[in-house]
């Protein structure tokens, strides 16, 4: 036995695939299914870039298999804009001007998410807490911080409505 | 860099304990366990041909009985962290050491088995239990045992654990009124590599600052998790005053075995347990009331 077949859904839709026991889902995405949104930063739990979303709560894609997630339902950067209307963390990072080379941000928006789907009104300590798991080496955290908290406060504003 | 070599031909994930120890045995040491993997595919060891992954044996639970409280292995550290169970009474030791390894994102995948069978000298955890008197269930081919916490740690990186074996849960047992206790940990910056310089957890029994009972466990200074036994038995019987806490606190210091590393010269961590024993001793006193 080597390779073994799973079925993984990314960003609502279900691939089959066969993979070595030894793949990681960051190089599933990246390699085999082409969403490079999703980026390898240190390939050792230790920078967050490649943070995607399964079942809602944020996960290191370069530490976990994709054996391991045979049949569960993976969100990524790539998923999370409806149509032609980008996600309010989207909007809220290009707004605060949150990006500078860029290569952090994914994984700050998809931790960013998987917080606000608990907490849909975190204060600037919890964002600040979960912006811990990700490394940033050019724009700092002032303006994530910012965009994150503004985007809690627009998403917010929809549900009311 | 030894990744390029990680390449485990199998992977298994077993339905129930007789089939994860079978294939433990019969695979011996070119098999390793997964669960957050946040261990595992940092070291991505070579010699591993099979994975056996733990994630259909339902052990991720946190339970309360008359008792105590038990913890499924397979428990992530964010669940430890936010639980109701460790927001009071000593049992707070356990979610202050949760909440001071590593980053969230890595307590979303890491396990509390895989933090106690990782055994590093380091490691947070195993010192919260320790000082909460837990035992471990293990389950082999000739059925489950139970080991004192403390025992269960032989050395860097080894424990009680068989080729043929797995833990399956911890279990804390209830503590008498007027307990409190309390976790410190020393470091750089808390992300996902800085190991503690030093950690140190502790627990106080004692009405009217009379110390009944103490336990006070210490990391990063032996091959393993070790407890002060002489500081604990300076404490024990006695009226709980800043002189006394400071004395236990230098016994402490001198029960240690520390090394130089990379994260600290062995001098320096002798000071710091001393300075981190007398802090987690007092911040325990007041949490007695409670």
């Amino acid at each position: 036995m080597t390779k073994r077949d799973i079925s993984i859904c990314v960003n609502g839709k279900w691939y089959e695939l066969a993979v070595e026991p030894y793949e990681t889902l960051l190089d599933v995405l990246r390699d085999r299914l082409g969403h490079t949104g999703t980026k390898s930063g240190c390939a050792k739990g230790e920078c967050g870039a490649c943070t995607v979303n399964i079942d809602g709560k944020a996960i290191l894609s370069c530490l976990t298999l994709a054996v391991q997630v045979d049949g569960k339902e993976i969100l990524t950067i790539e998923g999370l804009h409806k149509g032609a209307e980008p996600h309010p963390l989207q909007e809220a990072f290009v707004k605060q001007a949150a990006v500078q080379c860029g290569y952090c941000t994914p994984g700050m928006i998809m931790n960013a998410k998987a917080l606000l789907n608990h907490n849909s009104n975190p204060s600037e300590k919890e964002v600040r807490k979960t912006l811990s798991s990700n490394l940033c080496r050019c724009t700092g955290y002032e303006r994530p911080v910012k965009a994150i908290l503004e985007a809690a406060t627009i998403m917010r504003g929809k549900d009311e409505r | 860099m030894k990744e390029g070599f990680f390449r485990p031909r199998e992977y298994h994930r077993p339905n129930n304990l007789q089939e994860a120890t079978w294939l433990l045995s019969s695979f011996g040491k070119k098999a390793r366990l997964i669960a957050g993997g946040t261990d595992l595919l940092v070291d991505k060891p070579s010699e591993v041909e099979c994975l056996i992954d733990v994630a259909s044996l339902d052990l991720d639970y946190i339970r309360r009985d008359g008792d105590g409280i038990t913890i499924g292995a397979a428990t992530t550290l964010d669940l430890i962290e936010r639980s109701q169970m460790f927001s009071a009474g000593p049992y707070v030791v356990l979610s202050e050491a949760a909440s001071n390894m590593a980053t969230p994102t890595v307590r979303n995948m890491a396990t509390i088995g895989g933090n106690i069978c990782n055994a590093s000298p380091a490691a947070d955890l195993p010192l919260a239990l320790m000082v909460l008197d837990s035992t471990v269930k293990i389950y082999g081919l000739g059925g489950s045992r139970v080991l004192p916490i403390g025992v269960f740690f032989e050395d860097v990186n080894r424990t009680a654990l068989n080729e043929d074996e797995l833990l399956v849960e911890v279990h804390i047992p209830p503590s008498p009124a007027s307990t409190g206790a309390s976790f410190l940990k020393l470091r750089r910056h808390q992300t996902a590599i800085d190991l503690a310089v030093v950690n140190v957890a502790a627990k106080l029994t004692c009405s009217d600052n009379f110390c009944e009972d103490a336990r006070i466990a210490l990391g990063a200074v032996a091959k393993r998790p070790i407890y002060a036994e002489k500081a604990k038995r300076l404490l024990t019987g006695k009226g709980l005053d800043g002189k006394l806490i400071q004395e236990a606190a230098e016994v402490a210091s001198q029960e240690t075995k520390s090394i130089d590393d990379v994260r600290a010269s062995a001098q320096y961590r002798r000071r710091m347990v001393a300075v981190l024993v007398e802090r987690a001793l007092k911040l325990s006193v007041t949490r007695c009331g409670t």
